[in-house]
């Protein structure tokens, strides 16, 4: 009776308060927690970021003792107020963004109930899948840095919250954490090489609720010279063989052909699309010389840029009626494609059938009416569409036509303004025109955006195209041409076509006016310029190889192995390689193990024999002579007495006597010998008691 | 079935790791697995991996195998932690029943750091040791008792999370060396305890304790008539009385001063009169069957009796016998060795 309350109230005793982390823990939770905050800083509300600095804050006051953690109440009326404002500010819809912003608000509120170890393992499996989240948006090396450092503030966190009291802990903390990476090293790298990029297993689209930078699909004049303010990049161009002049490279991305007031469109509404993945990558095969490959920025669009006269090679992209090309979804992380230079003026060949001729004659019922009958008095005067263009270019060329980052408003007739009176104008402006003109007088007429340009990366490895190589053009069927270019910024700043916008904006200095921190901004500075290219190639190299490692990269390098290896060779491949690395780590164990043992092979003889007592039921204990566990295996087994006498009295001769032979070759044989003999004896089932 | 399962896996590890007083932890006996954490993290990794999968997104391939790699190879390092661990117990304390018996081990990792070790024995747990390489590091785990005897614990969980908690590496020490626990001191309800020896039996009454009388063991050259010839009658041994007072007589605590009484009461009874006397100074004898502890004051004398009470009637326990004394498996009833002391010599 009284034992039973003694050991009730000792089971009471030992049910003892959970654990508490330790300060000097929870300060790494907290370090990475801001630092894998950062990649977030353009897609998360202000308000958020200030409530988790607050809570974080909150949390770390509380550790050292000079606030307290909220109650119960508060701590509740916190998580309503602050998800209240969530909701406010999400207003039901459901992005990438906003999914996002509610994880990051779950871990700000659980900083206020980190108290035991418990919820310090919470917070550690939401802050490595924080960093998970933070590679679907930025790629980046840079950012990949910053995630990668996060997680290993976690992991040393861990390290800390296990040992917290040891010296020295974070010095430890790191080295342990370096030499654990180093020695997995090569097993990460294979299993990244080999492990079978399968397709995705169930489809989820990041759709983002943030307006990209970059061209859209409809074009208002002033639409694409506020477009020339940026220096963001769209795309990167390796080819294979010699890169294109400057002036040839125009990259065609898509075709407005409707004109609804003072706005161009694309003619026909797009098909629909199941939302999905984009295939995001175009194969690392050898470029062939006509090939180039484009590296494209996430655009959330279906559209990919290729130069006139291009053919798809990887089959990420599909080529359109119009001569475009498309992904078949929308492309919301970087993309890599593979084109092909044809050379042969293919993409001329589309008959102009009386539908599309409708299409491309297509002019709003009224407005405009001076470029109207301009374009009927060149239709009347000349008989052949090229005289008709050659005309209106030769009037821009010679007439005073200025081409201007900044040029005027024009809210009524847009059109007749720039033609006639004003005469400043963007490639918009000058396209839309001159499509306008063309028109009508007859000539079925187009407006192609995309880009025109790109400078050189880091010794010449690539062309990178910014988005204020942005530009409009004209394309007009010309019967038995097919579709030509016509280009009326080529006419009015030849420098632009030639050069780049840097070159044909320089005397107004209106080149990324608003833009300071570009680097190309100060295309002067040769430092600042060589620098910002360099880590462009270092970022094109990562996402080239590490980031765009996906599918059809896998599966080009696989094919230049011997041996065909497919997706299933790759699983048995990686299940290889996970079973090797596996073994591999526990044989190197077990030979540090063997090897400690066995330096001195008179010890390692001894211990088997201790091995041979414990199994035989005598345990060695501390600090028995060998004579004296002779004695007592010899108890416990009778067969063995002889020889267990005989070696214990070798041992003591070997360690502690002063015979000549000692250490000699002879006299190990014969200790193993004896143990052998030993071995036998005890194992003989007649003489072994029964066990267990 | 669970209790049979159980059972076989209690015989087998300890067929694996017999009792032995001193144990290098090794590949052969540390047993390793992974924690709530552990699993919970293994199940992460394969959501992130999926979600790598689902957004076609290298980078998170990336960072799933680097924390799976860094996982397995944290596995080994908790294996390692323990590995080459040499825990010794050198000292099995003393205490009474129910008291937390304090027993002395070290331990000495020769190769590399042992950082993070607990030790729990039932209810009783040492965390966070840290042993440095090539040092050694003395700690102390109390081990809860709960009746008198040898304390032998059953088994003495030594074990590591470090560095991550995903992993836990375990084994355990059986020590043969056994604590003495004394019986739990209870006030017997009447003074009647006190036998006196012999002619002395009239002053024997001495209340205050400053008796100088002494009994030892027959020397040669001792005069017949100071031998205690009742005590001889009775119990074989030739005894001495050494007198160097006048007045008094050694008290002598008697096993059977309590007729009908429970043994583990009479025991208790005892014990509370020995911490009695011992608590006063006063000089006094214990008389058990077959055991005689001639009078004496001090520290030293009172533990030599509590000791004696404390295993009367026991046998020291066999090494990797089944005898867990005292331990919480005993109270359970689900050892067998419980039987053998506490069902002789009840009334």
């Amino acid at each position: 009776m009284i034992r039973r309350l003694l050991n009730r109230s000792r089971a009471a005793v030992s049910t003892q308060p959970a654990e508490l982390v330790s300060g000097r823990a929870l300060i790494w939770l907290i370090a990475s927690f801001a630092l894998l905050l950062v990649p977030q800083w353009d897609r998360l509300p202000i308000w958020l970021m200030a409530s988790c600095a607050v809570l974080a804050g909150w949390r770390w006051l509380a550790q050292s003792g000079r606030v307290r953690l909220p109650g119960r109440w508060m701590r509740t009326g916190i998580m309503l107020v602050l998800v209240a404002v969530y909701i406010a500010t999400v207003q039901g819809r459901f992005t990438v963004e906003t999914a996002a912003s509610f994880f990051v608000l779950a871990v700000g509120l659980k900083w206020l109930e980190t108290r035991s170890v418990r919820d310090f393992y919470v917070l550690f499996f939401i802050l490595v899948y924080l960093a998970t989240v933070n590679f679907l948006f930025h790629q980046e090396i840079h950012w990949s840095v910053i995630n990668l450092v996060g997680v290993a503030l976690l992991l040393v966190g861990l390290q800390v919250v296990n040992a917290p009291d040891i010296p020295g802990a974070m010095k430890s903390g790191w080295r342990r954490l370096g030499m654990m990476l180093v020695k997995t090293l090569p097993i990460v790298v294979l299993l990244f090489v080999f492990f079978p990029r399968m397709a995705p297993l169930w489809s989820v689209p990041l759709v983002s609720g943030e307006a990209r930078t970059g061209i859209s699909d409809t074009m208002t004049p002033g639409d694409i010279s506020s477009l020339a303010q940026s220096s963001e990049r769209a795309f990167r161009v390796t080819f294979g063989g010699e890169i294109p002049a400057y002036r040839d490279r125009y990259w065609r991305g898509l075709i407005l052909d409707r004109l609804v007031g003072d706005t161009w469109q694309q003619g026909f509404g797009q098909p629909f699309r199941r939302p999905g993945r984009v295939a995001v990558d175009g194969g690392v095969g050898e470029l062939e010389t006509d090939q180039y490959d484009v590296l494209m920025e996430p655009t959330d669009q279906t559209w990919a840029f290729a130069l006139e006269d291009s053919a798809a090679v990887s089959d990420n992209v599909k080529r359109t009626d119009e001569g475009l090309f498309r992904f078949d979804r929308p492309a919301d992380t970087a993309v890599r494609y593979r084109m092909e230079l044809l050379n042969d003026g293919t993409s001329g060949t589309l008959a102009a059938g009386p539908e599309s001729t409708r299409r491309y004659l297509q002019l709003p019922s009224s407005g405009n009416p001076r470029a109207r009958s301009y374009g009927e008095e060149l239709s009347a005067r000349y008989d052949d569409p090229r005289a008709i263009v050659q005309q209106l270019l030769s009037r821009f060329r010679e007439q005073e036509y200025f081409y201007t980052l900044r040029p005027p408003a024009m809210p009524d007739n847009g059109i007749d303004t720039l033609l006639f009176d004003v005469k400043r104008g963007f490639c918009a402006h000058y396209a839309g025109a001159t499509t306008f003109v063309l028109r009508a007088a007859g000539i079925p007429a187009r407006i192609v955006v995309g880009y025109q340009g790109g400078e050189p990366g880091a010794d010449g490895e690539y062309l990178i195209v910014r988005q204020y190589d942005a530009h409009a053009w004209v394309e007009a069927w010309l019967p038995g041409e097919g579709w030509a270019r016509v280009d009326p910024t080529a006419a009015i700043a030849p420098q632009r076509i030639e050069f780049g916008l840097r070159e044909a904006v320089a005397e107004e200095g209106s080149f990324l006016e608003n833009d300071w921190t570009s680097p190309q901004r100060y295309g002067d500075m040769a430092v600042l310029q060589w620098a910002s290219l360099q880590l462009d190639r270092m970022n094109y190299h990562w996402q080239r190889w590490v980031v765009g490692y996906q599918g059809q990269s896998q599966m080009d390098l696989m094919s230049r192995l011997p041996g065909g290896i497919g997706m299933r060779e790759l699983g048995y491949i990686t299940a290889g390689i996970v079973g090797v690395a596996l073994l591999l780590a526990g044989l190197i164990t077990a030979w540090q193990y063997r090897r400690v043992e066995s330096r001195d092979p008179y010890g390692r003889v001894v211990s088997r024999w201790h091995r041979l007592c414990d199994r035989s039921g005598v345990p060695v204990r501390y600090g028995e002579t060998p004579s004296q566990l002779a004695a007592r295996l010899s108890a416990a087994k009778p067969a063995v007495a002889g020889t267990a006498t005989a070696f214990a009295r070798m041992v003591n001769k070997h360690y502690y006597g002063r015979e000549p032979d000692a250490g000699s070759q002879g006299e190990l044989n014969k200790m193993k010998r004896l143990l052998a003999t030993m071995k036998r004896q005890a194992d003989r089932p007649s003489t072994s008691p029964s066990k267990g | 079935m669970l209790k049979a399962f159980r059972s076989r896996w209690q015989r087998w590890v300890n067929q694996r790791i017999p009792r032995a007083d001193q144990r290098v932890f090794g590949q052969r006996n540390i047993f390793i697995l992974p924690t709530g954490a552990g699993v919970v993290f293994g199940g992460l990794l394969l959501i992130m991996l999926i979600t790598g999968i689902n957004y076609q997104n290298s980078l998170i391939y990336l960072l799933t195998f680097l924390l799976g790699a860094v996982v397995v190879a944290a596995m080994h390092q908790t294996h390692r932690n323990l590995s080459g661990l040499e825990l010794t117990v050198i000292q099995a304390g003393e205490g009474f029943a129910g008291d937390m018996i304090p027993f002395r081990l070290r331990a000495v990792s020769p190769r590399h750091d042992s950082l993070a070790i607990s030790l729990a024995c039932d209810d009783s747990q040492l965390n966070q040791q840290h042993i440095a390489s090539g040092q050694q590091e003395d700690v102390t785990l109390a081990i809860p008792s709960y009746q008198r005897g040898y304390l032998q614990p059953e088994r003495i969980l030594v074990e590591t999370r470090f560095p991550f908690g995903l992993f836990k590496a375990w084994s355990w020490l059986r020590p043969v060396t056994s604590g003495i626990v004394y019986p739990n001191p209870i006030a017997a309800p009447d003074v009647i305890s006190t036998v006196e020896d012999g002619e002395e039996q009239s002053q024997a009454r001495s209340v205050d304790g400053n008796d100088h009388a002494d009994i030892r063991p027959w020397r040669e050259g001792d005069l017949s008539q100071r031998v205690q010839w009742k005590r001889y009658a009775r119990t074989g041994e030739m005894m001495i009385t050494d007198w160097e007072g006048e007045q008094g007589s050694p008290h002598w605590l008697d096993f059977d001063a309590f007729k009908g009484v429970d043994r583990e009461l009479r025991l208790a009874y005892l014990a509370h009169q020995v911490m009695e006397r011992a608590r006063t100074n006063s000089r006094f004898g214990l008389n058990l069957p077959g055991q005689v502890i001639g009078p004496d004051t001090g520290a030293a004398h009172a533990n030599r009796c509590l000791k004696a009470l404390a295993i009367f009637g026991l046998e020291q326990p066999r090494e990797g016998g089944p005898l867990p004394h005292g331990t919480r498996a005993n109270e359970n009833g689900k050892a067998a060795g419980s039987a053998s002391f506490v069902g002789e010599g009840q009334a």
